[in-house]
């Protein structure tokens, strides 16, 4: 009789699989990390319309918004070499990079950061704004520079008004980054493939990685929204 | 000393401020009354540059900016030697009581933290509130707020302390305890300058009172002179009946 799955084989294929864990929440975090970056420079341009910069921005913004990711990893992947080749040859600069010995994981994190800060810039653009006019102007009245204004007072309120937001983009890069086996990088998703490859029991890996998906996303749900009610700590009233 | 020379302020082509002159003196409480869209609280943010103006100088103690001409670190030299008590409090919503009136000190005046949280302490102190240094902002009434405001402000030992409507958004029954608290600052010989509907509490706290209308000074002279004896009708009719005699 055929059996509908080799449960065995699922539940043998875990360890291997969680060995990879590392590797996907490697990029998922780096690139939450990068694009938190990009998305808060990019937010600050439109913000200040900022001249030739904004144009630049507002043209990343509808780029990214308007390719699919997959394209853009390939994009990275194929483009990033040869911008370097092409930079090595004709200028002599950076010299001391050896493009054949950059790991995929590096493509996949740019790739995920450039995608990601794309997204995370019109968050943190509307977090920023929706901070009280007030709350500027104090920190103008006694004497904040714009820096210390934005790092000490700004930026702490707006990230409490966007981590709702900014915690689904993350969940969805999460998801997301099972797109990398294509350029080579071995994370959960691409061990699930060749785990499947090797015994012929496809069904059974990608059950036991999508078990490993879920789990993985439940538990930063829950650990997001631990950070948002620490964020929020202040503003709970007396009434 | 404070001393403005014809400042005027535009916004776009609404003529908000008509060249106002004026000379604060060191130690001097003055309070600026007016009715709504007089220009009373745009000239108070013109004297920090919360609100630049279009021309005319700002003088705090030997600081000449003109505006015309001025220049960021300028700006922030006028903004160092005032102090600001908003109308809506404006404490900052992500910091403790204590760190709102020693942030100013630590990221402004390079203060070490425990000197700065030291002096928050004393200030705070004055203002009765140092039993609520680790509440936040929204823990607080409002009266309770506004004299954190008013600490803040002190913290950073400027020349003048600005204040704009300080109580116009309190509860009746807060108004008194922050009326009190701006009372006690003015018996430190703090030079100060207070926008308010308050009559008669600026009676009773200013050296002189200024009457502004339509972007300019009507009238100003003592407290005494304004509320027993106004020389304009307009500002009689504005003061109503606080005016006696």
């Amino acid at each position: 009789m055929e059996n509908l799955l080799d449960l065995n084989f699922l539940i043998e294929s875990f360890p291997a699989i969680i060995s990879r864990l590392p590797v996907t929440i490697g990029i998922a975090v780096g690139s939450l990390l990068l694009s938190l970056v990009i998305g808060v420079a990019a937010a600050l341009i439109k913000i200040y319309k900022v001249p030739v910069l904004r144009v630049i921005t507002s043209i990343y913004i509808s780029f990214i918004r308007g390719t699919p990711l997959l394209v853009q990893i390939y994009l990275v992947f194929y483009g990033i070499p040869k911008i370097i080749y092409f930079l090595q040859s004709e200028y002599g600069w950076l010299q001391s990079a050896d493009v054949n010995s950059i790991a995929p994981e590096f493509y996949a994190l740019m790739a995920f950061s450039i995608n990601l800060g794309a997204y995370l810039s019109e968050t943190i653009r509307s977090a920023i704004e929706s901070v009280d006019r007030g709350q500027f102007e104090a920190a103008k009245a006694i004497g904040m520079t714009p820096v210390q204004m934005m790092l000490k007072i700004v930026f702490p309120q707006a990230l409490t008004v966007a981590i709702p937001n900014l915690g689904n983009m993350f969940i969805s890069t999460i998801k997301d980054t099972s797109l990398v086996f294509i350029i080579g990088v071995i994370d959960i998703m691409g061990q699930a493939k060749i785990l499947g490859s090797r015994g012929l029991a496809f069904f059974e890996v990608y059950i036991a990685v999508s078990i490993v998906y879920w789990i993985l996303c439940i538990a930063v749900e829950r650990l997001l929204v631990k950070i948002e009610k620490r964020a929020r700590r202040y503003e709970r009233g007396i009434a | 000393m404070i001393k403005l020379e014809k400042l005027h302020k535009y916004y776009d082509r609404q003529h908000v401020l008509k060249g106002i002159d004026l000379t604060v003196e060191k130690g001097e409480v003055v309070a600026v009354l007016g009715p709504s869209g007089s220009g009373k609280s745009t000239l108070l943010r013109c004297i920090n540059f919360l609100e630049e103006p279009t021309s005319g100088i700002v003088e705090i103690g030997g600081k000449r900016v003109d505006a015309a001409t001025a220049k960021k670190k300028e700006i922030f030299a006028l903004r160092t030697a005032t102090g600001m008590v908003f109308q809506q409090y404006n404490l900052f919503k992500n910091l403790t009581v204590l760190q709102n009136v020693s942030v100013g000190l630590t990221s402004v005046k390079r203060m070490k933290k425990d000197a700065a949280d030291k002096k928050g302490i004393e200030m705070l102190e004055q203002v009765g509130l140092s039993s609520k240094l680790s509440h936040y902002p929204a823990q607080l009434s409002g009266g309770q707020q506004q004299r954190v405001g008013i600490a803040r402000a002190l913290a950073l030992d400027p020349e003048v302390l600005l204040f704009d409507e300080p109580t116009s958004s309190l509860d009746p029954e807060l108004v008194d305890e922050v009326l009190a608290t701006i009372r006690r600052v003015a018996d430190t010989g703090k030079t100060m300058f207070i926008v308010t509907h308050e009559l008669s509490f600026a009676r009773e706290i200013s050296d002189r009172v200024i009457f502004m209308e339509d972007g300019v000074i009507i009238e100003q002279g003592t407290a005494e002179q304004i509320f027993t004896k106004p020389a304009v009708e307009r500002t009689r009719q504005f003061l109503g009946k606080a005016v006696q005699g």
